[in-house]
């Protein structure tokens, strides 16, 4: 029987199919592998940033409630007192309304009629504003 | 014996191997087959967990977006008694001062056999912080939402506040519940050998959806110039009860609404039921005088009477259906307009009795809509008392012109008011501006709703003219007028009835609005039994009105009408 048997030397072409072959299996497991491990690694990252995401929400709602608390009237009248600053509101009547120029502004301080000297080309000039001075 | 040839042993061999293979592969076919199902479920509930994860309710703002009410995350602290009982001295004392508890009791919670105890809710996220760089084995944090009211008692009665389930019980908490409340949503999760979520293998992801944010019509400067101004009247007449509304008759907003007495948000089981109680929706009470403007405006409505017309109001005594009926001061003759600023029940009696009739008189009652809820976003509003005419005795018709034998809510009293100062247009109130999302796009505005119109504009401004003296030095409110502004209003000061009989107690009140002329805003006030002498509705309640007034102006900048400055002086700046 042995005799029979075709002995055949080995080829490069096949040797090279087969380590193709088995490099092409060890990369598509060691791909996998990485590939999972990746896969896991990003989850982990995912929850961390879930994590942080959500600590600094609960953290921003929380500033939000104190800074609620600190800018409340009831607050902000008991700092005035414990600083003793003496502030109080004043009445609509100690206030003196500027108005800004416009018709409220003219109707109010503006003569019915325009005069013809401030007419220029035929057409009505607005008077030019006068400057405050916050001496 | 014939000895086993090489073959036969290697048949053996082969029988064997192939027998142990075939019940392999029968019990692999049983577990992996038939058994799958149950098997698959039983390894899923070893490995995965459900988490929920609660939506957060949404926020309650003024209508400024100052926050009123908004849910905190706080943790509940746990441990495991397996792990902890050899330890508990030790982490009882280490605990001890973060959680603020007892040592002893808490080493007492750490040691046992359960796998789960309860150490303490509520606790911060920075106390949290603080327990796990302890490193503590153990220990176990949950997530948990805490309903928290900045403001404290302001608004208090607006607002409302929530259960334990986070579920609204009062105000608005639980009238706008169905948009505050967030949905809940789930993960399934697996956990590794340390108990942390494997991230990558999670199964199914619902997200939780946030409440919608509410955002009110209330000004929480207003609100604060109510509150202070409800507890100086508190302070001075000592009344058993307290209640101021300020409004915008246009719209029928609400800016503010007051009540005394009043409780902390932030810990409502500490008060009484009786002080958590709305009273500006849920009380009613006979409105005396401020009733008359609903007689005097239907009678001209109708073109029955002028401001003109004159009434003898008998010297303060007068006999109708066998009960004399008596005003504070004896009148004599008197127009419509002073029977108005004089508050004469006599003249108001005789209106209802000769001009307007008992019939017309109940239609402008419902008309202005007494004896239903007027529809504010409140749980708890009651309809008021307003009998048919059916149930009517001889004497009603005296009685109900000067607001008795009718019960009203001050939000009634308030909008009646607001139709006569804003033209006639009976609106509904509202504490609502708008729904709005976390990303404040609206989701619900709300629209002044007008819901009936029982006088004419003409009417009103007529009412107007008279509702003006009463705060002027000869009216029955001088008290209440306010420097600069062109007021209108009427006082009330009605007998209270206890066991059904009418006893020496007062419900003082005061409803007026300014500027008279083109009205900005309505401002009630009224005082359950002031005790101290003074109980008419204008020395007690026109005082408060005043101080609101003045200072609400300030704070809306409304321009006064009488200003007290030089307008050359401006002019020149």
């Amino acid at each position: 029987m042995r005799s029979n048997r075709k002995r055949e030397s080995l080829r490069f072409g096949n040797v090279a199919k087969s380590l193709f072959t088995c490099l092409a299996i060890a990369t598509v497991g060691v791909g996998y592998v990485w590939q999972k491990n990746q896969i896991y690694r990003t989850g982990d990252e995912i929850k961390k940033r879930e994590t942080a995401l959500s600590a600094a929400e609960k953290r921003n709602t929380m500033l939000a409630a104190q800074l609620a608390q600190l800018k409340s009237p009831v607050y902000l009248e008991m700092r005035c007192q414990q600083a003793n600053l003496g502030l109080v509101a004043p009445k609509e009547t100690q206030t003196i309304r500027l108005l800004e120029p416009g018709p409220e502004w003219d109707a109010r301080f503006l003569p019915a009629v325009q005069p013809a000297a401030a007419q220029k080309n035929g057409k009505l000039v607005k008077p030019a504003m006068k400057v405050v001075s916050s001496k | 014996m014939k000895p086993l040839t090489h073959r036969h042993r290697a048949l053996m061999v082969v029988t064997g191997l192939s027998l142990a293979f075939t019940a392999l592969a029968c019990r692999l076919v049983d577990l992996q087959v038939f058994r799958h199902t149950e098997l698959s479920r039983e390894a899923a509930a070893n490995r995965e967990q459900i988490v929920h994860r609660p939506g957060r309710r949404g926020e309650i703002r003024d209508c400024n977006g100052n926050m009123l009410a908004s849910s905190q995350s706080v943790r509940i602290v746990a441990a495991d008694p397996t792990i902890t009982t050899s330890n508990a001295a030790v982490i009882a004392r280490q605990l001890a001062p973060w959680l603020k508890m007892d040592e002893a009791s808490l080493a007492m919670r750490l040691t046992g056999t359960g796998k789960y105890v309860r150490l303490k809710l509520k606790v911060d996220e920075d106390t949290v912080a603080q327990i796990k760089a302890l490193k503590i084995k153990g220990l176990v944090f949950e997530d948990q939402f805490l309903r928290t009211y900045p403001n404290g008692p302001l608004a208090s009665h607006v607002i409302g506040f929530v259960d334990n389930d986070h579920k609204g019980v009062q105000g608005i908490e639980a009238g706008l519940d169905k948009y505050l409340s967030g949905v809940a949503g789930y993960e399934v999760i697996e956990r590794d050998r340390k108990g942390r979520e494997i991230r990558a293998n999670r199964d199914e992801e619902i997200g939780p959806r946030d409440g919608l944010n509410v955002v009110l019509t209330v000004d929480q400067v207003i609100q604060h110039i109510a509150e202070v101004e409800l507890e100086k009247a508190m302070a001075e007449f000592h009344p058993q009860a307290g209640v101021i509304i300020v409004s915008r008759p246009k719209t029928g907003e609400i800016l503010a609404m007051s009540c005394r007495p009043t409780f902390d948000l932030n810990n409502p089981g500490a008060f009484p039921a009786d002080a958590r109680r709305n009273r500006c929706v849920s009380d009613v009470a006979e409105p005396g005088s401020t009733f008359k403007i609903v007689v005097c405006s239907g009678a001209m409505n109708d073109g029955l009477i002028t401001l003109a017309d004159r009434f003898d109001c008998e010297r303060g005594a007068w006999s109708f259906a066998g009960r004399v009926l008596h005003d504070s001061h004896p009148y004599g003759v008197l127009s419509v307009e002073e029977i108005l600023f004089h508050s004469s029940n006599i003249g108001a009696a005789k209106i209802g009795i000769t001009k307007l009739g008992a019939a017309r008189l109940y239609s402008y009652i419902r008309a202005y809509g007494f004896g239903h809820k007027t529809g504010i976003e409140l749980p708890g509003e009651v309809s008021g008392i307003a009998h048919p005419l059916a149930k009517w005795n001889p004497l009603s018709i005296s009685r109900i012109p000067m607001g008795h034998e009718i019960a009203a809510t001050p939000i009634q009293m308030m909008m009646a008011m607001n139709a006569i100062a804003n033209g006639g247009h009976l609106l509904k109130p509202t504490l609502i501006k708008s729904i709005v999302d976390e990303n404040n796009i609206p989701v619900t505005k709300f629209q002044p709703q007008q819901v009936g119109q029982p006088i004419t504009a003409q009417v009103c401004g007529l009412m107007a003219t008279a509702l003006r003296r009463v705060a002027s030095p000869e009216g029955t409110a001088p008290k209440a007028a306010v420097k600069g502004y062109d007021v209108a209003g009427k006082t009330g000061t009605a007998e209270k009835i206890e066991n059904g009989q009418y006893v020496k107690k007062y419900y003082s009140s005061f409803i007026g609005y300014l500027p008279a002329a083109d009205p900005e805003i309505s401002i009630l006030v009224s005082l359950d039994n002031p005790v101290g002498g003074a109980y008419y509705g204008g020395s007690v309640a026109g005082p408060v009105f005043r101080g609101v007034a003045e200072k609400v102006t300030q704070y809306l900048s409304i321009p006064p009408q009488f200003p007290d400055v030089d307008e050359k002086k401006v002019a020149k700046l």
